[in-house]
């Protein structure tokens, strides 16, 4: 039985086989060129404060060229691929075998119908997580050097920290999740609606569905969130918006937590001395303009205007930033929930695809 | 000696229809036998539930004795052969064989070879391009390669040409020449039975008309024609299963057990398509005393 399903599995085996080897080329072609940009970047020797600015240039200057474009069509083979095996390798598992017939000539040797479906779900299962997680761990050596950059502090281009999706969804475990997920999901399907190309529809609707949902709305509550309150200190980080019915408004803007890199910032906002939550711009601050022209002389400020000083002005009221977050060491623990509910979502698929193919007929 | 197949009370129900209803049947071993029936008898959901490719939904049935499909050993004593003969369309000739060779403990590599050169079939051809009248012959070798004890083929001829027909049915009756197995084949085409099975079994509506060895059901049947009279007025030891009447003239299809003596009857053997002809046309009330006596073997 294993013989027949590696023969009946040798397109799909030479397709996969192909794409890993167009990879594999791809990434060991690009690789060191991409490790030695880095390193002519001076990130190789930096250390402390130095590193980030390095990051950021380095980011912002290669992840615009062809590097930047390669990364991107990577980490989107590696998402698509659990799609296209459940697609392709789940979907027509059974119902191929139902719309052509040959079901009956496959559950009338002298193997059962329960060993049949073990052997191709287990040699199929494998080999759709093995090829999904090659395909990651060449990815993520590759890009290696645009995730220290990413550790080092930059937060432009390509490097990204590694709770967004792309990074989150690429690399790690979650792939052998989505691939024996995906997988198990197309089988279902053909096995339920018996027609491939339906069974294919469904099986991509509703994984691509799940791609959604679960980053947008299961993921951020897989661990009960941090909760911290910083004080308004950069620049960078306050503005006053459009003055409203309700009087002038500032917004923050904050992309990291002092003392947290690689937090995963679920949620910001403002909140007064008391801690309660806050947009107005307190009355003593609305005259402190931030804008150009603010200064009486080109873009230089006058003294007590200007965005240091509104920020200055706020903190001096007791403003600050309540974020929620997911601390960055809190990574393997997200990796290791997401892939085993992905897991256990396909092994219950698999238990219900037994139940199915015993009474199919 | 148990049956090929044994059926009580069977039946297959889907949402709103029977596909066989309360079928009771026996199906003795070491024959070959024909299910014969029209279309929408259930004939075909019938050998589904021998080989277990279908579930009953009332009823059971055995095969050699043992449920449907039980096991990988009864699974290894039945072929089958499904209507319209799938194959795997990619896969070569060669790979089939391989497939049986990989899937059945008691493979016959000899056989199989020796039939698929007989065939003239290229091993390396893809058993998608081959013609209806091939793949038929190469899932017969497959079903016939694992050396089962019951071959089950349901309308393995419908499609065929009559070429390609009497080819099949040649094989078939050579490998049951040499292998000592029973067959099990159904078919609405009774010509085709007529050439190669020793015993039939009428199927109409999921109930069996008539069921027995092909030489008996012959020697017990008779066409009579004679002087208009109506069948009333039989001696009892006639069963009459047609009959037509001209202004002079009774024709008959009677079942006797003894032989007819009554001067006034022209008395001619039938033929079995003649049999199973009447026997379909028959309307539905036969005795179930009848039946039975007919049916049931020991």
């Amino acid at each position: 039985m294993i013989r027949l399903s590696l023969l009946q599995f040798r397109i799909q085996a030479s397709t996969a086989a192909a794409v890993l080897a167009a990879f594999t080329i791809l990434l060991a072609a690009t690789g060191p060129h991409l490790a030695s940009l880095y390193a002519a970047d001076g990130l190789d020797s930096c250390r402390g404060g130095s590193c980030q600015n390095l990051a950021i240039y380095f980011s912002g200057s290669v992840g615009r060229g062809p590097y930047g474009v390669l990364f991107l069509l990577t980490t989107g083979v590696i998402l698509l691929a659990p799609a296209v095996i459940g697609l392709f390798w789940g979907a027509p598992l059974i119902a191929r075998e139902m719309e052509t017939g040959t079901a009956a000539l496959a559950w009338n040797q002298s193997v059962t119908r329960t060993r049949w479906l073990a052997v191709k779900l287990a040699a199929g299962g494998v080999a759709a997580m093995a090829v999904t997680e090659a395909l990651s761990l060449m990815q993520t050596w590759w890009a290696a050097p645009i995730s220290q950059a990413a550790a080092d502090g930059a937060s432009i281009g390509f490097a990204q920290s590694r709770f967004s999706q792309l990074n989150f969804d690429a690399h790690g475990v979650t792939p052998l999740g989505y691939a024996a997920f995906a997988f198990a999901l197309g089988v279902t399907a053909g096995a339920l609606i018996r027609r491939t190309i339906p069974a294919m529809a469904v099986t991509l609707a509703i994984f691509a569905a799940l791609q959604v949902v679960i980053p947008l709305w299961v993921r951020p509550n897989l661990a009960a969130p941090d909760r911290t309150v910083v004080s308004v200190t950069s620049p960078g980080m306050a503005g006053p918006s459009q003055t409203g019915p309700g009087g002038a408004s500032f917004t923050l803007y904050a992309d990291s937590i002092p003392g947290q890199p690689g937090a995963w910032l679920l949620s910001s906002g403002p909140v007064n001395a008391a801690g309660q939550a806050t947009s107005s711009t307190p009355a003593a601050c609305t005259s402190v303009g931030t804008g150009p022209g603010a200064g009486p002389q080109g873009n230089a400020f006058a003294p007590g205007q200007g965005p240091a000083a509104f920020v200055a002005c706020l903190a001096g009221h007791g403003i600050r930033e309540a974020i929620t977050y997911q601390p960055a060491s809190r990574y393997w623990r997200f990796q290791a929930t997401e892939s085993a509910i992905y897991l256990a979502l396909a092994l219950a698929l698999t238990g219900y695809c037994f139940r199915r193919v015993s009474r199919l007929s | 000696m148990s049956a090929a197949i044994q059926a009580s009370a069977l039946g297959k129900a889907y949402r709103r229809t029977w596909a066989l209803r309360d079928c009771t049947l026996a199906i003795p071993e070491g024959h070959v036998a024909g299910l014969v029936g029209p279309n929408g008898a259930g004939k075909t959901t019938l050998l589904r539930l021998a080989t277990g490719m279908l579930t009953p939904t009332h009823g059971t049935i055995t095969v050699l004795g043992q449920p449907p499909a039980a096991g990988p050993a009864q699974l290894a004593r039945v072929g089958f052969v499904a209507q319209d003969t799938p194959v795997y369309a990619r896969m070569t000739v060669a790979d089939h064989l391989r497939l049986g060779a990989w899937l059945n403990p008691g493979w016959d590599d000899k056989l199989a070879r020796q039939r698929i050169r007989q065939l003239g079939l290229n091993p390396k051809q893809r058993a998608g391009s081959l013609s209806g009248g091939q793949r038929a012959q190469l899932t017969l070798t497959l079903a016939m390669a694992k050396r089962p004890e019951l071959l089950i083929l349901d309308e393995p001829v419908a499609s065929l040409d009559p070429l390609a027909r009497r080819e099949f049915l040649q094989g078939l009756m050579e490998a049951v020449a040499e292998q000592r197995l029973s067959v099990v084949l159904s078919s609405h085409l009774v010509a085709d039975l007529e050439r190669v099975c020793d015993y039939v079994v009428v199927l109409v509506a999921s109930q069996v008309r008539v069921a027995g060895e092909v030489s008996d059901l012959l020697a017990a049947h008779h066409r009579l024609s004679g002087p208009r009279r109506s069948s009333g007025s039989l001696p009892a030891s006639l069963e009459v299963i047609t009959e037509s009447h001209t202004d002079k003239q009774s024709n008959l299809l009677v079942r006797a057990d003894g032989p007819v003596l009554d001067p006034a009857w022209t008395v001619k053997p039938v033929s079995l398509e003649d049999l199973v002809l009447a026997y379909m046309s028959r309307a539905g009330s036969d005795t179930p005393a009848r039946r039975s006596h007919l049916g049931v073997v020991s």
